[in-house]
């Protein structure tokens, strides 16, 4: 068995000292961030980018990515753990994954249950991306051999698509997505053309040449957009936290809640896997599910353990499946993965089907790495929750300007250019405004990150087909691609003519 | 929605989609050894962006106003804060890391609430030297550390 030798070579990765230390501190973070409303998962992977950045600046190429990204993504899926706590204690969801959980969740530490609540969605999380990562140890290498067979002109294709079913979920209005889209890959033409070697719209500016840095775009508009909005509006007063009595679960509330964190676990993998589609879709539908096959569903909402053990489970599955088509295809489904790659493309490590063969440290070493780090949130995450709980008091005062000055060290510490500290704070700016006008900011950093190699692909098939764009309709899978990426822009659009809601997914 | 800002982000973005096309045709036709040159890729996008603008702008004629009550923004914390980041941006290389880092902190931490002046001092300072030190001395990077007179 080839995958289980990889799978234990990447436990030797993941099991080094330092990167067990990296897991922790990641997972740490994202608790934390996952607690604090107003940082998500995405500002937070974006702020430690240049941090991790600079931390592992003395190794080699290779280890050095394995590391970081052993550390930002135990950010992401440690959001996941911590979005819920703030949920069940406060009834503010710490970030939008979390909405759902607060439904019953908040009931039930009403109830007096809120031990058992928390706990419930830590196994339901620890389940889950167990889960998810056999999931994602079973697809990984069959997946990419199928997508090392593609073409340029099928890369193409499925980029198209993977941007089209981001825009065409992101925010209310998808005029207003796919504006976005284009705009992100306009920027992302700046800068000196890979292929010919020309310049473009640079205006002769030096700066410029090598293009807009995609991190400090993100950190701008993600980071600081959301620093903006904190200081503009006035922040509501946080509620008292529940008490929380008893940690462990009854008998009873586990007995309850194994159906759903299975099926909460199996659908949100399922959803992340999906381009576009994250965990707050995941959690929704886990959620309308767990109702819909419930024998009393007039128990939902009123402190029924199973909506908080399914929706909690499926937001942490997705983020475990997302990583599939971002290890094995190269494509970033949401606005989190995409920073990931964006990390990754930092070090001059492409994501893709040959990542398993080039980089199979940095692969299987974060797959791995990601087993340890949910091993580790399942036991911080008991006996801590209240020390947890405890981060959303930290006075916004501190909290904000510091953002502030992290960010500015990371972009500084990485660029080394005073151009790209006004360009963040235009970018922190840019984000509120946009943001706030529902104009949704993830399909822009995808589209940066994604545009560079969209137009390279698009235009190696056109070289191959000598001009004739017929070539991505006529290649079978390109086809499928594009079909299925129209169709993913027309459903909803077909579906909002004929009156009916659509779900939307505003994942942070 | 903003009805106000979004004719105003549709007019802009159209703008930007029209000069971005204007541009592109400067942009030289082909390259070496393929018939796809560089110039392409952005003046389609150009196009593409035109056309959503204007759909967009079509579609704020369309939809009614809504009421949407005024909430009260705290401009002038959000001015200086704003103001002062720009400023630490302006003199991060001239006066160093450590010195512009704990001023600007100093002033955001006041700015948004008044008082507890010792806690900003002490706060500012163990970040900006504390952020200086782990950096360039654990970590071996260079930042400019302290005003070179």
């Amino acid at each position: 068995m080839d995958t289980l030798q990889f799978l234990a070579d990447g436990f030797g990765v993941a099991f080094q000292w330092h990167n067990i230390l990296f897991a922790l501190i990641g997972v740490i973070i994202g608790t934390a961030v996952g607690v604090l409303p107003g940082i998500g998962p995405m500002s937070g992977v974006a702020l430690l980018i240049p941090v991790t950045a600079t931390i592992t600046s003395g190794m080699p190429t290779g280890a050095a990515a394995a590391s970081s990204i052993i550390l930002l993504a135990g950010v992401y899926y440690g959001a996941m753990y911590g979005g819920s706590t703030t949920s069940i204690l406060l009834n503010t969801p710490g970030e939008s994954s979390s909405v759902v959980t607060t439904l019953d969740g908040y009931q039930m530490a009403q109830q007096g249950r809120a031990g058992a609540a928390l706990a419930i969605s830590a196994i339901g999380s620890f389940v889950a991306g167990i889960i998810s990562l056999i999931g994602l140890v079973l697809l990984a290498e069959p997946l990419s051999n199928v997508a090392i067979k593609f073409g340029p002109a099928e890369y193409f294709s499925l980029m198209l698509l993977g941007l089209a079913a981001v825009s065409g979920l992101a925010g209310k209005s998808m005029t207003k997505a796919i504006m976005m889209t284009v705009f992100g890959l306009m920027l992302g033409t700046i800068g000196i053309d890979a292929v010919s070697g020309i310049a473009r719209f640079t205006y002769d500016q030096p700066i410029l040449f090598s293009g807009l840095e995609f991190l400090t775009i993100a950190v701008g508009l993600f980071a600081l957009g959301e620093v903006v909005k904190t200081v503009l509006e006035k922040d509501e007063e946080t509620g008292s936290i529940a008490k929380i009595n008893r940690i462990l679960p009854t008998k009873q509330d586990m007995k309850d809640s194994t159906v759903p964190i299975l099926r909460g676990s199996l659908l949100g993998f399922f959803i992340g896997v999906l381009p576009g589609a994250g965990a707050t879709l995941a959690s929704f539908f886990s959620y309308t599910t767990e109702k819909k096959l419930s024998k009393n569903p007039e128990k939902f909402g009123k402190g029924h353990i199973a909506g908080v053990a399914g929706p909690e489970s499926a937001n942490n599955a997705a983020s475990g499946g997302a990583m599939i088509p971002l290890l094995t295809l190269g494509i970033p489904g949401s606005g989190t993965t995409a920073i990931l790659m964006g990390a990754l493309i930092m070090y001059n490590i492409q994501p893709g089907p040959l990542l398993f063969d080039e980089h199979p440290e940095v692969a299987w070493g974060l797959i791995a790495s990601m087993f340890i780090g949910n091993l580790m949130l399942l036991v911080l995450n008991m006996p801590l929750v209240r020390v947890f709980a405890k981060i959303i008091q930290t006075p916004k005062k501190y909290l904000l300007p510091m953002i502030i000055a992290i960010s500015f060290f990371g972009v500084y510490a990485v660029q080394y250019t005073t151009f790209d500290l006004y360009l963040l704070i235009g970018c922190g700016v840019l984000g509120y405004l946009l943001s706030k006008n529902d104009y949704p900011v993830a399909p822009l950093v995808l589209a940066l990150v994604l545009g560079p190699m969209i137009e390279n692909n698009m235009r190696r098939a056109l070289t191959i087909s000598n001009g004739d764009f017929s070539i991505f309709v006529t290649k079978p899978l390109s086809l499928i691609f594009i079909v299925a990426a129209a169709a993913w822009l027309l459903v909803p659009l077909l579906l909002k003519l004929k009156g009916r809601k659509i779900i939307i997914n505003e994942e942070d | 929605m903003n009805k106000k800002f979004d004719r105003v982000a549709g007019i802009a973005f159209l703008l930007f989609g029209i000069l971005f096309f204007i541009e592109s045709q400067k942009i030289s036709d082909s390259a070496y050894g393929s018939t796809v040159g560089p110039k392409i890729f952005p003046m389609g996008l150009g196009i593409i962006l035109t056309a959503l603008s204007i759909r967009l702008l079509y579609e704020t004629f369309k939809y009614k106003a809504e009421d949407t009550e005024k909430e009260k923004l705290q401009y002038k914390k959000f001015f200086i804060i704003f103001g002062s980041a720009i400023l630490y941006a302006f003199f991060l290389e001239k006066i160093g890391y450590v010195v512009s880092t704990f001023l600007f902190l100093l002033i955001a931490f006041q700015t948004l609430e008044r008082g507890k002046i010792v806690y900003s001092i002490i706060i500012s300072t163990v970040f900006s030297v504390g952020v200086y030190y782990m950096f360039s001395g654990l970590l071996g990077g260079s930042l400019p550390g302290f005003p070179l007179f």
